[in-house]
């Protein structure tokens, strides 16, 4: 049987260095942090060498007794997963005979103990599978033997396959002459471990790296893969939160749970992601052409619980980042370790509970899995209340030098959304602190996609495509003005303000195929590697916005109405030089095409003089021009733009752990549909960023220690910033950003601790004024705690209790305001807790642990809720608030289990 | 809970070390909000020459504010006025309503204080109404004045209650713009130039001279009511040129009648 291995970690490992060096680097480095990522700076970038599991201690099945009137035969794979410390942590059965045969081998399968896989030295988790042959005992059976512990036999290097590794491992051990009674005798196979062969004395096993596709070669300090492992057990509503794991992001929403969260990195105000180049798998999250913000990424369809792996990059440095990857780019890796079926059930205070079912196929690879998830909230507060339904399934398959994968996803959601609160409301008690203006505000959304990937290997050509098509749905009715828009035109009937209430629909669909070439080759002894890739991408969206009356409901006023047609297709060419082994120079250029057919079927919103005869009355969308001359209500605009975009790092190490780095790219943003011309040059805002970092990552004893620092400055030459009064963003003038980011990951048997630090200053360029909402300070802690519980009274039939214990913990300095004010601090901590044993586990969550009131968001502008006798029109500010504490208790069971 | 405060200030002293000092600009403010009659009033009778030659003696002149604000909108001459929330950015506002004595020189506080940004403001703007500024039906007196106009040996002894409701409402004449004159536009006093910026613990002073309100009026066209005692009443409605006069050229006029000031703190 040949099964593959993936790497786990691109973590290069060199010499120790004398300890007195380490330690004046590291204290050198200052505020450098540990890092949640691998190393970035490799010096092969080849795939690390992986060495298999070798078995330390081997225990033999037991002939169950109740066979024993039988004296039948029986075959029996187990498939063991092995802990990074050498332990079986899980065991399936992969071949049944039937009880109770398949008893008797998993309980002889999880003595085991193992030297663990290895990655570049460092151990990682693995499977290996093991058959057991039984036979039916001699009429005089011996007792069982004790553990045998045969020498390690050292594995060679793997292939190396598809920019991954692929390996089977199939040691020969179990020399022992220890007989085996009543003997089960354990399967003997050749090196390829598929042709099994019965035999006395002898062991063989074929093993499965468990693991992740190799990442792309790194860009340096700015670029974060993320491993969740388990920090998995961290709190998490959504994927988005995993994006907590890297520096300076900070989640904002004041939506609802079907309203995509407000992303700020690293110095960004990145809206609903417009700045941010999100992607899962591959496939684009981004809403081209998207009204209430270009680019808009809703990342609520991503279930928490698939999300592998995250790859941010803080900084347009790589070429295969492409429209909105400004601030950066984030791509959700998804996959799941845990095989067999999961059935999770939450419920919790507010009315609240949650379904979910995980299954990951025995057998199959991590990439293969089904999920299905039901939400549903009453909410905290006024007008919260909500539910979700979720499904994604993706099958991952090999065959020769073929890599699969087809991933399909549903998504469906409906949220109210309390919206915003003005201070001063609150502060006099006319209002609660969780209560809402408008109870119209809410929204509507799903998402549909469907993608296919395939993978190919010749020689050292490694060709990828991939396609996928996405159909996006979505309506957002959001107030943030009260009564302060509707002013009275000449033309319209007399009226007082009628409200605010925003009314967005957007339907989006969008087919696309990405993929690459490329080719590696040794030259001056080291590995070189050309990639050249494209980006294609069609987007037909229809997108219309109106004022609705506070009264009825009804919609009084169109504001918009486009239906787009917009294409961008990318090249981009990347090497992967290293002329020494403790140099790599990348980089590349990456070239984007964008094009624009914009039909606004509400071009005509105002005629200086209308007709008389014909007057446009109360109608939005007029079709006359001056003097009543009549004229279609339509306008058509096209035009295109293209950006040429360069970028490279430089990264030198590691010595004795460290790297360094430094960084340059340039990034854009496609100009929202809104803003289009005929022929005008689209007015792209581009960014241009740079970023010296310095890592350190070691395993230091049974601990990986990984620790980073960078430098950043970003310069945007049309930044967005939100408009309360539109609803949406419009364009400003240039910005700059100048910060560090520092971040820190310590990785043991028992504990997982990841932790992050960034500081930056942004300022707008004409006026040297900071950027408003922009936070200055954000830190994140996540820490988990894992493994079984010691006290020896609490096990059950010799089974102990597993644990966990993991929290997460956000503090936010005060954001600056508009009016040279800022905003309260948000410092908040999560909590998860579970205990489980054989297929159950129990577990509470805490959110907002210590039920601290606070405000997520902060604003200062003009508003009139028609709280006071007369209209509110100068700024003021304004909040959306926190969640309090929530308490989800859940119970999950665990079906056909192990990895 | 007095733990986790020091600790926030804690990090935010630090936060500031590494510059929070900087801003994004300006900052909003709190202020005192008084009006006034003219400076030069004396708290009885005010006695002046009108443009038309009347020897005008006010002895009782009360002006109802329903709120006021001030904008950065510059004044432009022979601007349209539009809707009655005007844009550019509103740099103050008084939401709170007082009836004042035009004919005292003391400044009179409005019940709240008045709340802004520090920023220059341009333009000031009364609402003259007693709640929703839409409504049509509004009853509340806006203008409560008495006094005498000589012209030669005529003597008319007035007085005026005004009020801003259906009476004041002007039909729209062409079917194209229906919603030109709504009836905000007839309570609004906007435009008023000014130029001051407001800043923290400042005193916003409204100093209203009713001189002006009959500056342009013709008495001799003011209905008279009553006999003997002779009394002049002005009609409240839109069909006396009188009343015209006093209404659009007087209380609403733009310039000459209100004038915004202000005091720092001291």
């Amino acid at each position: 049987m040949l099964l593959h291995a993936m790497q786990t970690s691109c973590i290069y490992r060199r010499r120790r260095p004398r300890r007195w060096i380490q330690a004046a680097l590291v204290w050198v480095l200052g505020t450098c942090a540990l890092s949640s990522v691998p190393a970035w700076a490799d010096p092969s970038k080849s795939a690390p060498a992986l060495t298999a599991p070798q078995p330390l201690v081997q225990v033999p099945a037991t002939y169950p007794d109740l066979a024993l009137g039988s004296r039948k035969e029986a075959r029996v794979v187990v498939l063991a997963t092995v802990a990074t410390s050498g332990e079986v942590t899980a065991v399936e059965v992969s071949e049944s005979a039937g009880e109770p045969f398949d008893g008797a081998a998993l309980a002889a399968a999880r003595a085991w103990r193992f030297a663990p896989a290895q990655s570049d030295g460092k151990p990682i988790e693995s499977q290996v599978q093991i058959p057991f042959l039984f036979h039916a005992p001699t009429p005089a059976p011996e007792p069982p033997a004790p553990p045998v512990t045969p020498p390690v036999t050292p594995a060679g290097d793997p292939p190396k396959e598809s920019g991954a590794v692929a390996t089977e491992a199939a040691a020969q051990a179990g020399r022992s002459s220890t007989p085996i009674a009543p003997p089960a005798d354990v399967e003997a196979a050749d090196a390829a471990g598929s042709t099994p062969e019965p035999g006395h004395g002898k062991a063989s096993f074929s093993t499965t790296v468990t693991g992740k596709r190799l990442p792309p070669a790194s860009r340096g300090a700015a670029d974060f893969h993320v491993e969740v492992g388990a920090l998995s057990a961290v709190p998490r509503k959504n994927a988005s939160e995993v994006l907590k794991l890297v520096p300076g992001i900070l989640l904002t929403n004041d939506g609802s749970e079907a309203h995509a969260d407000q992303v700020f990195l690293r110095g960004f105000d990145a809206r609903e992601g417009q700045d941010i180049e999100f992607s899962v798998g591959g496939v684009p999250i981004n809403e081209s052409g998207n009204l209430h913000g270009n680019g808009y990424s809703d990342t609520h369809f991503i279930l928490p619980e698939l999300v592998a792996a995250l790859r941010v990059i803080e900084g347009p440095f790589d070429p295969r980042q492409g429209n909105y990857a400004v601030a950066g780019s984030a791509d959700y890796e998804l996959g799941l370790s845990q095989r067999g079926i999961v059935g999770k059930f939450s419920a919790g205070n507010f009315g609240t509970f949650r379904a979910l079912l995980l299954w990951g196929p025995r057998g199959a690879r991590e990439g293969t899995f089904a999920a299905v998830e039901l939400y549903e909230t009453a909410g905290f507060g006024q007008n919260r209340d909500g539910r979700r339904a979720t499904v994604m399934a993706q099958y991952e398959g090999k065959s020769g030098a073929h890599l699969y994968r087809i991933t399909a996803q549903a998504y469906i959601a409906s949220f109210h959304s309390a919206g915003v609160l003005r201070e001063d409301d609150v502060r006099s008690g006319r209002l609660g602190f969780f209560d809402t203006y408008d109870p119209k505000q809410g929204a509507d959304t799903g998402r549909y996609s469907l993608s296919g990937l395939l993978e190919s290997r010749v020689a050292s050509l490694l060709v990828r495509n991939q396609v996928y098509a996405i159909a996006r749905p979505m309506r957002l009715r959001e107030n943030f003005t009260g009564f302060l828009l509707d002013t009275q035109e000449p033309t319209q009937s007399l009226h007082a303000q009628r409200g605010d209430l925003i009314d967005l629909q957007s339907m989006a669909g969008t087919l696309g195929a990405r993929g690459f070439a490329r080719l590696s080759a040794d030259i001056l002894h080291q590995t070189q590697e050309i990639e050249v890739g494209y980006f294609a991408r069609g987007d037909l969206v229809g997108n219309s916005q109106h004022r609705l009356e506070a009264a009825t409901g009804n919609p009084y006023a169109t504001e918009s109405d486009l239906e787009s047609r917009l294409g961008d297709i990318g090249l981009y060419v990347d090497f992967n030089l290293r002329p020494y082994r403790y140099i790599a120079l990348r980089g590349g250029v990456r070239a984007d095409l964008f094009t624009y057919d914009v039909l606004d079927k509400c071009a005509v919103q105002s005629v200086a003089h209308p007709s008389r005869q014909d007057p446009p009355g109360d109608a939005s969308c007029l079709s006359q021009q001056d003097f009543g001359k009549y004229r279609e209500p339509i306008q058509r605009s096209t035009t295109t733009g293209s950006a040429v975009m360069p970028r490279a790092s430089l990264i030198l190490g590691p010595l004795w752990g460290i790297s360094a780095a430094i960084s340059y790219g340039q990034g854009v943003r496609s100009i929202d549909p809104y803003y289009i011309t005929q022929d005008a040059k689209t007015p792209f805002a581009s960014a241009q960023s740079i970023d010296a970092g310095l890592s350190f990552s070691r395993r230091i004893g049974p601990i990986d220690l990984s620790l980073r620092t960078t430098f950043f400055q970003t310069r945007v030459d049309r930044d967005l910033i939100f408009s309360q009064t539109a609803g949406r963003n419009l364009l400003s003038n240039g910005t700059t950003r100048i910060g560090s980011a520092s971040a820190a990951r310590v990785t043991g048997s028992f504990f997982d601790m990841s932790t992050n630090l960034t500081y930056v200053h942004a300022t707008f360029d004409d006026t040297g004024l900071l950027i408003p909402y922009v936070p200055d300070w954000v830190f994140r802690f996540d820490g988990s705690l894992f493994g079984e519980l010691p006290w020896q009274k609490l096990r059950i039939r010799g089974k102990a209790f597993r644990g966990t214990l993991a929290t997460g913990f956000t503090y936010v300095s005060p954001r600056p305001l508009p009016q040279g004010e800022r905003s309260n601090p948000i410092a908040v901590m999560d909590l998860n807790a579970t205990v489980g044993i054989w297929l159950f586990e129990v577990g509470v969550v805490a959110t907002n642990l210590f039920d601290v009131q606070y405000r997520l968001g902060e604003y200062n502008y003009a508003s009139d809720f028609g709280s006071q006798p007369f209209p509110t029109l100068v700024p003021m500010r304004h909040f959306s608030a926190g969640a309090p504490r929530q308490i989800l208790f859940s119970f999950s069971v665990q079906l056909g289990g192990g990895r | 809970m007095k733990n986790a405060s020091q600790w926030h200030a804690a990090v935010f002293v630090l936060a500031c070390a590494a510059g929070c000092g900087d801003t994004t600009g300006g900052a909003r403010v709190g202020f005192a909000v008084a009006a006034a009659g003219p400076s030069d009033a004396t708290g009885s009778a005010l006695s002046y020459i009108s443009a038309l030659g009347y020897q005008v003696t006010i002895t009782r002149a009360r002006l109802y504010i329903g709120a006021l604000y001030l904008n950065q909108t510059v004044p432009t001459s022979g601007a349209q006025e539009t809707g009655c929330i005007r844009p550019g950015i509103y740099v103050a506002q008084v939401t709170s309503s007082l009836s004042v004595d035009a004919l005292s020189p003391q400044a009179q506080p409005f019940p709240t204080r008045g709340e802004g940004i520090a920023s220059e403001a341009k333009a000031g703007e009364l609402w003259l109404t007693g709640g929703d500024v839409q409504r049509i039906e509004d009853n509340t007196v806006i203008v409560d004045a008495a006094g005498t106009a000589q012209s030669g040996a005529q003597i008319y002894p007035f007085e005026a209650r005004l009020t801003i409701g259906r009476n004041r409402l002007i039909p729209s004449m062409d079917p194209a713009y229906p919603g030109t004159n709504p009836i905000c536009k007839q309570r609004i006093v906007s435009l008023i130039p000014t130029d001051l910026t407001p800043q923290e613990g400042g005193t916003l002073l409204v100093r209203i001279d009713p001189r002006r309100w009959f500056d342009t009026v013709d008495f001799s066209l003011v209905p008279k009511v009553q006999d003997s005692p002779a009394l002049y009443r002005f009609s409240n409605g839109n069909d006396n040129p009188a009343d015209l006069s006093l209404f659009n050229n007087g209380v609403r006029a733009r310039t000459g009648a209100y004038s915004f000031s202000w005091q720092p703190a001291m």
